[in-house]
């Protein structure tokens, strides 16, 4: 077959091979029989896999990231929908600016925010380090929330509401009964978003770590400074596998590059 | 008359759809020739051939003598309309119209020339400098032909060039790309679905349905003598009967006659008696439906126009007669 | 809605922005425990002029503009090609694209290793094929920083590019085609300029990522090919040296305003034009 563009094939290829490729060596490797984090693997085994899921270090790390994951993101929604509401719905002055303000976590470092919150928060007010953690993640999934409800707010006809109200619902019940079937889509989406993002999230979860409370990736990353095995490489697999159910729920709901459209100005 | 371009058994097909199903048809140089039917008909499809924006899956297409089959759009030299005109949105009228010139590296001050005596052509000349986006529908699609127009191409392709226009503008649109072709002695395609455009515009019409030519021939042969039922219903004839001896007729609604007396005996030309099932007043004309039996006793549902002055006798439930005069009645193939 | 309910809503998160995240931010960035502000810009300007950190920041800017270049020119063919197939595949490319994501940089990042580690693929495989002696370090090189980062950030460009290709009518491309022009100078003249505003996103959303970056710095440049971001983090918790760590922290929030606003600058001058 005739390539019909051949040059930005290649660079096409190029760009797949390099997005996809090392996770690929990730996985052969974490099946690897051997003692070491060696390619080609030699033999084929569980045994890495067995050890990472016993490896209390790691699951612990992982009942704290899902724990995490889960409160910032409720948090984020509980804080963030009613935000969306009153920049979308309410005439308040300044409306682009409280946007861009709510927006704002995006561009700074999160290594800096994870800087300031730990020095003024975590050493300043001797917050614990789970408090600490939760308002960082919270404040990073805010711009989520805020936006990507927003995206599907703004596509909702505010006629819709007025009619419920003509139709003698209360503004309360109109929210309930109109608006709020309308956001689902819109928070499945900044739900899903924030989820993944918490639980990935190093820059934030690195200085405000302790020894009780750390994230999974935090501790991928110090076990991978300190020895060369294949555990991790298993652990990476799972975290894979796990990623791909998610990315399938994603898909086969809102649609994937839906959720993505959304964080993309 | 030379040909400027010709199917040769041509075919497209997309995975189990037939989009054209083997046409064999030839454009005359110098005239317009439309591609009319309804959607789906594969009139696009076979000007997107033609322009060399898809391959045929089977068959030639030669455009001046020479198999371009296998050639691709942009060494074609053809120009095209599109429906959304597809102009250049970060070029200026200028440019957009002087794009094919600069690709054919012509100098800059005869470019600049062309480029001007093009938008003359087509009454745009104060809005070379403007974009695109600040013309209305009507300017830009002036703008889009005298972009094809410029690169004096081998054949001027319209695709449902005055769909997007409003109705007023459409109808001006049609004189001007007669006057613009017969200035410019251009050969023209034009794809439509709109009859009206395709009888007015044509020199050569061709009536397509379902990836096959139904019919070509010049508007007047095509609209009088419609070679089969799909043809003629397309161009308006409501009333389909068949005779004693299985020959099927059409008829325009116009040339179908309703009288309150009842039928003469044998005649020439039609004569059914039937029950006026519906009376629709159009301003100037009556719609009447009448529900008959033809000679092949055959119930049939016919429609006629008469004239609404001194007819308000008519009323739904009446006993009538239909006929039309011998000439009017219009053989159809099959 | 009324002023007030709308009030109502917007102040648990106005409440959690500033506590949570502006005024900690603020108090770091010039004020932070112990230092006089004077202190941290006296660091900053220090930091400009040593070689040392100049050597630290010049090689973060660098490599950011590396990997920038790098994401756009692969990542808009990627987007362009995806945006104008009509193959059903196109779609799981997409996706496949659009996957890494949802994934864990640590994880990504650790394929690295594996790959370009001593006892990695690439190293083993040159040994095998005998072109070497002895297994190359590419680890903990600018080299394998770059290459992790473009595997990071390829998918923000192709995403951002695609968008903005979608948006350009293909009619357009057939319109170009009939006028004579090929596909290269369609793609140049036509494509091109009229994704201009997604390749600028595509370029800012990589190049703040690039240069705030901290897993990959970590994993693949260790101590040796120290980038800001790393350099922060020794600051803050290694050498708890808090007038440096704010006058990095500002040198690295000042470098991706700089961009942002360069970007919303050139968007605005296309957008006018």
């Amino acid at each position: 077959m005739k390539v019909r563009r051949p040059v930005a094939s290649a660079l096409a290829v190029a760009g797949y091979i390099v997005m996809i490729v090392p996770i690929l060596f990730v996985v052969a490797t974490a099946f690897t029989g051997g003692e070491t984090l060696r390619f080609p693997p030699e033999g084929v085994s569980l045994r890495w896999f067995e050890a990472a899921l016993s490896y209390e270090p790691f699951i612990g790390a992982l009942v704290s990231s899902l724990q995490l994951a889960v409160l910032a993101t409720v948090l984020a929604l509980l804080v963030g929908v009613p935000v969306t509401l009153a920049i979308h719905r309410g005439h308040i002055p300044g409306k682009g600016l409280v946007e861009g303000l709510f927006l704002s976590p995006l561009i700074v470092p999160e290594l800096v925010v994870g800087l300031a919150l730990y020095q003024q928060l975590m050493i300043g007010l001797r917050l614990d380090n789970f408090e600490t953690l939760l308002i960082g993640h919270t404040v990073l999934m805010l711009p989520y929330a805020v936006r990507v409800t927003g995206a599907s707010l703004a596509l909702a006809d505010p006629a819709l509401e007025e009619a419920a109200r003509g139709l003698g619902a209360s503004p309360l019940r109109a929210f309930f009964t109109v608006t709020l079937p309308l956001l689902r889509p819109g928070i499945f989406s900044a739900a899903l978003l924030s989820f993944v993002t918490s639980f990935n999230n190093v820059p934030l979860s690195l200085l405000l770590q302790s020894r009780d409370f750390r994230t999974l990736p935090v501790t991928m990353l110090d076990y991978v400074q300190q020895s060369y095995d294949p555990m991790v490489a298993a652990m990476a697999t799972l975290i894979l596998a796990a990623t791909i159910v998610v990315a399938v729920i994603a898909e086969r709901t809102v649609g994937f590059a839906k959720i993505f459209g959304g964080i993309n100005r | 008359m030379s040909i400027a371009a010709e199917f040769s058994g041509v075919s497209q097909v997309f995975g189990d759809f037939t989009a054209v199903d083997s046409i064999d048809l030839a454009i005359t140089e110098g005239k317009l020739t439309t591609l009319l039917g309804p959607s789906g008909c594969g009139k696009t499809t076979s000007l997107r051939m033609l322009a060399g924006y898809s391959a045929p899956s089977s068959g030639t297409i030669t455009i001046a003598g020479v198999d371009s089959t296998r050639t691709p759009p942009e060494k074609r030299g053809l120009g095209m309309v599109f429906q959304s005109y597809a102009l250049f949105p970060h070029m200026s009228v200028a440019e957009n119209v002087g794009y094919g010139l600069k690709l054919r590296r012509v100098p800059a001050a005869e470019r600049q020339k062309t480029v001007m005596e093009t938008l003359d052509l087509v009454g745009l000349a104060h809005l070379a400098g403007s974009k695109p986006k600040k013309l209305s529908g009507g300017q830009q699609q002036r703008v889009a032909l005298a972009r094809a127009i410029a690169i004096k191409p081998k054949l001027l392709l319209l695709d449902e060039p005055l769909s997007n226009l409003d109705a007023r503008l459409r109808v001006q649109m049609r004189a001007e790309i007669r006057r613009i072709q017969s200035e410019t002695g251009l050969t023209v395609v034009l794809v439509t679905h709109d009859q009206d455009e395709a009888l007015e515009m044509s020199d050569d019409m061709v009536l397509m349905r379902a990836g096959r030519i139904m019919q070509q021939g010049s508007p007047q042969d095509v609209f009088r003598g419609p070679a089969n039922r799909f043809v003629a219903d397309f161009l308006g004839y409501e009333n389909f009967v068949t005779t004693a001896d299985g020959r099927a007729i059409a008829i325009r609604p116009e040339h179908l006659e309703v009288s309150a007396a009842t039928p003469a005996g044998s005649a020439d030309g039609l004569r059914l008696a039937g029950t006026i099932t519906d009376v629709a007043f159009r301003g100037v004309d009556l719609l009447v439906t009448v529900d008959a039996v033809d000679d092949s006793g055959a119930s049939v549902r016919l429609l006629s126009d008469v004239r609404s002055t001194g007819v308000d006798t008519l009323a739904v439930g009446d006993t009538v007669t239909v006929g039309a005069a011998p000439g009017r009645l219009v053989a159809l193939a099959d | 809605m009324r002023n007030r309910t709308a009030a109502l809503l917007l102040l648990p998160g106005l409440v959690l922005l500033v506590v949570g995240f502006l005024v900690p931010s603020l108090i770091m960035l010039f004020s932070p425990p112990g230092i006089e502000p004077a202190q941290i810009f006296v660091r900053f300007g220090e930091m400009l002029t040593d070689p040392y950190d100049l050597r630290i920041i010049g090689r973060t800017v660098g490599i950011g503009l590396i990997v920038t270049v790098i994401c756009v020119s692969l990542g808009f063919p990627i987007a362009y090609l995806l945006a104008r197939s009509t193959s059903r595949w196109s779609g799981v490319l997409l996706a496949l694209a659009i996957f890494p994501l949802l994934l864990s940089n640590v994880v990504r990042t650790f394929g690295w290793l594996v790959v370009l580690g001593s006892n990695g693929a690439i190293g083993q495989a040159l040994l095998a094929l005998g072109l070497v002696d002895k297994a190359p370090q590419l680890l903990y090189t600018e080299l394998a920083i770059v290459l992790g980062l473009t595997q990071l950030f390829l998918p923000l460009a192709i995403i951002s590019c695609y968008s903005a290709v979608a948006q350009v009518d293909a009619g357009l491309d057939d319109a170009a085609r009939g006028l004579g022009a090929s596909r290269t100078r369609t793609f140049w003249s036509i494509v091109i300029p009229l994704s201009l505003p997604g390749i600028v996103v595509a370029a800012t959303l990589v190049f703040a990522g690039s240069v705030t970056a901290y897993t990959t710095p970590y994993l693949l440049g260790g101590s040796s090919q120290r980038m800001l971001s790393t350099q922060l983090f020794s600051y803050s918790s290694v050498t708890i040296d808090w007038a440096s760590a704010s006058a990095t922290a500002l040198i690295m929030t000042i470098l991706v305003f700089l961009v942002s606003g360069l970007s919303s600058l050139v968007g605005r001058r296309g957008a006018i034009s």
